[in-house]
């Protein structure tokens, strides 16, 4: 009887070529271009956007104005004219992501470099910082010693001649460029390990776009559960001996199968294209696919079965879809969430789904680090599964 | 027909809040017999057919389908087949594969389940579209299919609601004959509908359902005589539409208009008042396009018993 309900299903999809080559090809291709989109979003690719003005014309606001304008980390263009306001004029028109305005010598004491940024980009400000520092670290080390000496010369109660006259000629050899900068970086940098540039975001969006798709088609099959009252087939059923049991049954053993088949399409392309170790966590990445799938499928069908009408379900299943890919980060990674957003993300199926996935695919996590994510996944499915039973009984 | 009914409701009364929908209903139903349970909208057919399904526990009263109460007990509903109003099948499917679908949701096990398929094609005179997708058939063959589909598990109770609708003559025809052959198979067969005519020819047995209460029951025929005795209908058809001096000629002859332009009395006259009324319409210058005179129907008892009702 359950399988009966499963071919119903099934023929259904397979019959409908325009439906079948949506539920299984686009999938993939919102993967491609969501993994495109935020691969940039995420500072892997960010190049800056950044508007330039040297008010201060000195020598080596003229050195750094040039650095940054070459420096290949950031898209830099000098203002025409070479002013200020025209720095803010574009920042303020979104022409360009910030401002870099050097209104005095960069070796002079202060705070000769001023940053203009837009609050709606505000990650821009920081980011332009630290490209200007990174930019006078390898370009002008001598003014950078130049400007430590003057800071530091209350705190030491003034240098000697001897001193002054050694830094000068450190000056002098760090401006020809023939020495590296005095002293060790306050930062080291390591990737961790395994990481290949991209691959933690496209693990990350190929888990989002997976459950965001299993529970979109999800919805979309379990509204057939309202098509069957409004066209008397639950009538029909519900005067034999089983009731909807199988029904829903079945409708969630092909959902499932929905959900997998989907998982594989993405998966497949995220290993094709990106190069995700997928083959090589094949077991741990198949529970998954099982719990987030089992999930997705539960889910949908207790929400369908409270709907009356296919408006109210269609309605009601895309509030939902959109509210839990939100919260849960299957649009904007959750780590760029407040605090208390990425706390509720844990209540949506998403966050687990895309946290197991990247356990398995990007941090090499073993069973002891997924097996929460794959608990919760499968008990909230079959957790829906029961209450949809429940609620077809009920209209018995 | 036997004489032990496969369907009894004893004493049905059921009520939504404070409505009343059923008020006291008795129905038997016998082992190849068609009952057409008949009745305007409302008047609680529906709620009756619901209890007979098992869908709710009635407020007051009892249904037995063949000596169980289908609410409780699985084996009660086996018994039962329901043939939805709506087209209940998978129009994306073939007419084998809805009855193979609705075959093993009813319970019938997977080694019986070709032979079932085919009585059920051959019982509805379906066989020659079963590989063709629902979608695709007629409105008469959807409706056969429809009731192929309430049969595979040979239930000794079929329920038809509203069997008729948005059906052609030749359709309903081949509908009748597929309903007569399965209760000449012995099954019980009891139609819901507003389709008196159908009822009229059909039914072995005919109820009225009036406000929750069943208000006639008896053969088509037997309550007809009964009411009318030698009565015939008249039916008169004009050719223009009366003004309102015709109508009252028209009224002041005892006709009522039935639909369009189509009016109607009862007389026990027969023939010869209907020739006398076309000389008196004819002489004060009605000139009507056809007179017919025929035996009264359920529509007539239907009206009727309307009538009563509104004088109760």
């Amino acid at each position: 009887m359950i399988l009966a309900m499963f071919r119903v299903m099934a023929l259904a999809l397979w019959r409908d070529r325009g439906a079948l080559v949506m539920t299984f090809l686009l999938p993939p291709l919102v993967f491609l271009i969501f993994s495109a989109v935020f691969a940039g979003a995420t500072g892997e690719d960010v190049k800056l956007k950044l508007a330039i003005a040297d008010d201060a014309r000195t020598p080596a606001s003229q050195r750094l104005a040039a650095a940054l304008l070459s420096d290949p980390d950031v898209r830099a263009e000098r203002t025409t004219p070479d002013t200020g306001e025209e720095v803010r004029r574009l920042v303020k028109a979104g022409k360009a992501d910030a401002g870099v305005i050097i209104a005095g010598d960069p070796g002079a004491p202060g705070a000769p470099i001023l940053v203009v940024s837009d609050p709606s980009r505000a990650v821009a400000a920081p980011l332009t910082m630290a490209r200007v520092q990174q930019t006078m670290a390898r370009t002008m080390p001598d003014i950078l010693l130049a400007r430590t000496l003057v800071e530091t010369a209350p705190a030491v109660g003034g240098y000697s001649q001897e001193q002054i006259a050694v830094a000068t000629a450190a000056r002098a050899v760090l401006a020809k460029g023939d020495a590296k900068p005095a002293g060790p970086s306050l930062f080291a940098r390591e990737d961790i390990a395994g990481a290949k540039k991209g691959g933690g975001t496209i693990a990350y969006y190929a888990g989002a776009v997976s459950i965001l798709f299993a529970l979109f088609s999800a919805m979309t099959g379990a509204l057939s559960l309202i098509d069957e009252r409004r066209s008397g087939v639950a009538d029909r059923i519900l005067a034999g001996t089983r009731g909807m049991g199988p029904v829903v049954t079945g409708k969630f053993l092909f959902l499932v199968a929905q959900g997998m088949v989907q998982a594989l399409a993405i998966f497949a392309t995220a290993q094709l294209i990106y190069g995700v170790p997928v083959l090589q966590h094949a077991g741990p990445w198949l529970v998954t696919v099982v719990a987030a799938s089992t999930c997705a499928a539960g889910l949908a069908l207790a929400i369908v079965s409270f709907c009356k009408t296919r408006d109210q379900g269609q309605m009601l299943s895309t509030f939902i879809i959109l509210i839990l890919a939100a919260i849960g980060g299957s649009m904007v990674p959750r780590f760029l969430m407040p605090p208390w957003l990425q706390m509720a993300g844990w209540a949506t199926p998403h966050a687990w789904t895309i946290e197991a996935y990247q356990s398995i695919l990007w941090r090499d996590a073993g069973v002891s680090a997924v097996y929460p994510a794959w608990a919760v996944l499968t008990v909230t499915g079959l957790l829906g599964l029961l209450v949809a039973q429940a609620a077809t009984r009920l209209v018995r | 027909m036997t004489d032990r009914p496969i369907l009894n409701v004893w004493g049905a009364e059921h009520q939504y809040g404070s409505r009343k929908v059923l008020r006291g209903v008795d129905l038997a139903v016998r082992p190849g017999e068609i009952y057409a349970l008949l009745g305007p909208n409302g008047a609680g057919k529906s709620t009756l057919v619901g209890a007979i399904c098992g869908r709710f526990r009635l407020t007051t009263g009892e249904v037995a389908l063949d000596g169980h109460d289908p609410f409780k007990s699985p084996v009660a509903r086996a018994r039962l087949g329901l043939v939805p109003q709506e087209i209940a099948l998978y129009g994306h499917m073939t007419v084998r594969e809805n009855l193979q679908v609705f075959g093993r949701l009813s319970g019938v096990p997977r080694r019986e389940l070709a032979g079932m398929v085919t009585r059920a094609l051959q019982l509805t005179r379906t066989a020659d579209r079963e590989h063709v997708p629902v979608k695709h058939l007629s409105g008469g063959y959807r409706r056969r299919v429809n009731i192929a589909a309430a049969i595979l598990h040979r239930p000794q109770l079929l329920i038809l609601d509203e069997p008729t609708v948005g059906v052609d003559i030749d359709a309903r025809e081949a509908l009748d004959t597929v309903i007569r052959n399965l209760r000449d198979t012995g099954v019980a067969v009891l139609i819901v509908t507003h389709d008196l005519e159908q009822a009229g020819a059909l039914a072995d047995r005919v109820g009225f359902l009036k406000e929750g209460r069943k208000v006639l029951e008896g053969s088509p025929r037997g309550l007809i005589e009964q009411a009318f005795g030698q009565e015939m209908e008249i039916l008169v058809q004009m050719d223009l539409e009366p003004d309102m001096d015709g109508e009252s000629i028209l009224a002041a002859e005892g006709l009522e208009r039935r639909k369009g332009n189509l009016w109607a009395r009862l007389d026990a006259g027969g023939y010869n008042a209907a020739a006398q009324l076309d000389r008196r319409l004819r002489s004060l210058g009605m000139i009507p396009r056809e007179i017919r005179v025929r035996p009264p129907s359920l529509q007539n008892l239907f009206s009727l018993v309307a009538d009563w009702r509104r004088a109760a």
